[in-house]
C-alpha cells in the first residue's frame, strides 16, 4: 500500500498484494455477476453516472507550489490548499501519505491547490471545494477500461499564464443562477448566489510518468471520445468545482495569478492505492454514482 | 535525492501494477510497461545533474530578471536624479548577467526557458498595469514607485535564491544562486 516502502520489504509486500489481489478477484467476480443481473433485469436502483467525489474544505494559504517550484518555498503567487493539511514548497509523497486531510472522505490525503481569489484585495476562500472523479467524455468501452490514477501523480490543469479567454479552459458561473451564462472570466452573480469555478483535468495518461517538465504533458485530453495513442491509459477525469461565497460586480475580484481566465489547479495524488482502485472498480468502470465512502448512493 | 524518491516511486508503482492487476479488475487494459521515467529532465553534459528544484529556479530567475528590464529601461527617461540613474545601471548589469547565465544553464539542462506556471502576477514581478503607471509617473512619485518595485524584486530574488542554495543540486546552479544573493543584497543596501 505504501508505494515509497523500501525495496527490501518487497517480498512481504508482494505476498500482501497477492492476497489482496485474490480478494479483489473474488469481489470482481461478484461485481461482474451482479452487474450482469442488473443488465438483464434493469431494476437496479443505482444511479448510472460514473462518479465518486471528495469534498474538501479550505486548509491553508502559502506562496508555495511543490509541483512547479519544488524546494522553493515563497517562489509562487499565493495558493489556497485543500486536502492534505501539511502541503508546502518542500512537500513530497511520503509527507502527504502520513498527513491528515480536510476532505470527506478523510482517506483522501491528496493535495489540491488553486490561486487565491481576492475581493478588493482581501482573500476569499471557497465555502466548499468538490473534486469529482468521473468517467465521461469518452466512449463507454473506454470508461469500462478506466485505470486508477497512480499514487504520486502530479498534474496541473488550466493556464496560469493565459493572456485572454482564448487560451483558457476556465469556466465561471453562478450557483443557483443558471440564467447567468458561463464565461472564461469572472461573471456577475446575483445577490444571494455564489460564484463558481469549474476546471476539468485531462484523463488520458501516458502510462509511464508521474510528472513531466511542464507538469501537463504526461496527460492529455481525449480526442474523438477516446484516448490518443500517445496517452493510451484512461484514468478518471478530475473535475474541480469551487464555490466562493461572493457575488456581484466582478471588477472587485482577482486571482493571485491574474484575471479569472488564469484559473488553474494543481493536483498531487496521494489517495491510498487500494481506496482509489476500489472506487475505479466499483464506481467508474460499471458507471455507478458513488458517495464519499466509494459505495453506490 | 528528490529524483531518487521519484524514481523509486515509479519503480514500485510499475511493480505494483504488474503484480496487482491480474486479480484486480474485470476488463483490464494493461498500461504499457515501458521503463519508468522520473520527472527529472535528463542531461549528460553538465557536471552534476539538474534537479527539478534547479530547473524551476532557473526558469523563475530567467523570467524575473527579464521582467525587470523594461522598468530599468524607463529610469533614464523618467528621472535625472544621478543616484537613481547609477543604481539602475548597476542593477541592469547584474540583472543581464543573471539572465544570460540562467538561460545558459537551462540550455545545458535541456529544459525550456519558460516555466509554464509563472502567472502574470508573481511575487517580485512588475505587472503590465504597474509598468503603465511607471511610464506616466515622474519626480517623487516615480522614485517612490521605482523604489517599491526594486525592493520587491530584490527581496524576492534573494528569498528564492536562498531556497535554491539550500535545496538545489547542480553546483553551477547553486553557485549562481550565491551570486544572486550577494549582488542583490548589495543593491538592496544601496537603495536610497
Amino acid at each position: 500500500m505504501d508505494r515509497a516502502a523500501p525495496l527490501s520489504h518487497l517480498p512481504r509486500r508482494l505476498r500482501l498484494v497477492t492476497a489482496i489481489g485474490a480478494l479483489l478477484a473474488l469481489l470482481g467476480t461478484y461485481l461482474v455477476s451482479t452487474t450482469d443481473r442488473a443488465d438483464a433485469a434493469p431494476v437496479a436502483n443505482v444511479i448510472r453516472v460514473a462518479e465518486f467525489p471528495a469534498d474538501c474544505t479550505y486548509s491553508h494559504r502559502l506562496p508555495d507550489d511543490p509541483i512547479v517550484f519544488p524546494g522553493l518555498p515563497g517562489a509562487s503567487h499565493m495558493h489556497s490548499f485543500f486536502g492534505s493539511t501539511v502541503t508546502n514548497g518542500n512537500t513530497t509523497l511520503p509527507d502527504l501519505v502520513k498527513s491528515t486531510s480536510t476532505c470527506n472522505p478523510a482517506v483522501d490525503v491528496s493535495s489540491y491547490w488553486v490561486p487565491t481569489l481576492y475581493r478588493d484585495n482581501v482573500p476569499v476562500e471557497p465555502a466548499i471545494a468538490t473534486f469529482y472523479y468521473l468517467g465521461e467524455g469518452v466512449r463507454s468501452d473506454v470508461v469500462a477500461n478506466t485505470q486508477p490514477l497512480p499514487q504520486g501523480l502530479r498534474l496541473v490543469a488550466g493556464n496560469a499564464k493565459a493572456t485572454g479567454p482564448n487560451d483558457s479552459i476556465a469556466r465561471w458561473s453562478c450557483l443557483h443562477a443558471g440564467q447567468v451564462p458561463p464565461s472564461k472570466d469572472f461573471v456577475n452573480c446575483p445577490a444571494g448566489t455564489m460564484l463558481e469555478s469549474y476546471l476539468d483535468f485531462p484523463q488520458c495518461w501516458n502510462g509511464r510518468d508521474l510528472d513531466s517538465p511542464d507538469h501537463k504533458s504526461h496527460l492529455a485530453y481525449p480526442v474523438n471520445q477516446a484516448c490518443p495513442s500517445t496517452h493510451p491509459v484512461h484514468v478518471p477525469k478530475l473535475r474541480q468545482v469551487l464555490r466562493y461565497p461572493v457575488s456581484g460586480d466582478p471588477s472587485h475580484f482577482r486571482l493571485a495569478s491574474g484575471p479569472g481566465y488564469t484559473m488553474h489547479g494543481d493536483f498531487f495524488n496521494a489517495w491510498p492505492t487500494a481506496e482509489m482502485a476500489r472506487r475505479v472498480q466499483d464506481c467508474i468502470r460499471p458507471v455507478i454514482k458513488c458517495g464519499h465512502d466509494g459505495r453506490p448512493i | 535525492m528528490r529524483a531518487h524518491v521519484a524514481l523509486l516511486t515509479a519503480v514500485v508503482l510499475v511493480a505494483g501494477c504488474g503484480t496487482g492487476s491480474p486479480g484486480a479488475a474485470p476488463p483490464t487494459a494493461v498500461p504499457p510497461t515501458a521503463a519508468p521515467v522520473a520527472a527529472t529532465p535528463s542531461n549528460a553534459s553538465s557536471a552534476g545533474a539538474f534537479s527539478p528544484t534547479d530547473i524551476a529556479w532557473l526558469q523563475l530567475t530567467a523570467a524575473m530578471t527579464q521582467r525587470l528590464l523594461p522598468v530599468l529601461d524607463l529610469v533614464p527617461t523618467r528621472t535625472t536624479d544621478p543616484t537613481w540613474r547609477r543604481l539602475a545601471v548597476e542593477v541592469r548589469a547584474s540583472n543581464r548577467a543573471d539572465l544570460t547565465r540562467s538561460r545558459q544553464l537551462l540550455g545545458e539542462a535541456g529544459a525550456p526557458t519558460t516555466n509554464p506556471h509563472e502567472g502574470h502576477d508573481m511575487p517580485g514581478m512588475v505587472t503590465a498595469d504597474e509598468l503603465a503607471a511607471l511610464r506616466s509617473a515622474s519626480g517623487k512619485t516615480f522614485h517612490r514607485l521605482l523604489a517599491a518595485h526594486l525592493r520587491a524584486y530584490l527581496t524576492q530574488t534573494t528569498r528564492v535564491a536562498t531556497a535554491e542554495q539550500k535545496s538545489g543540486a547542480n553546483p553551477a546552479t547553486t553557485a549562481l544562486a550565491t551570486t544572486v544573493i550577494t549582488t542583490n543584497q548589495t543593491h538592496l543596501n544601496n537603495l536610497p
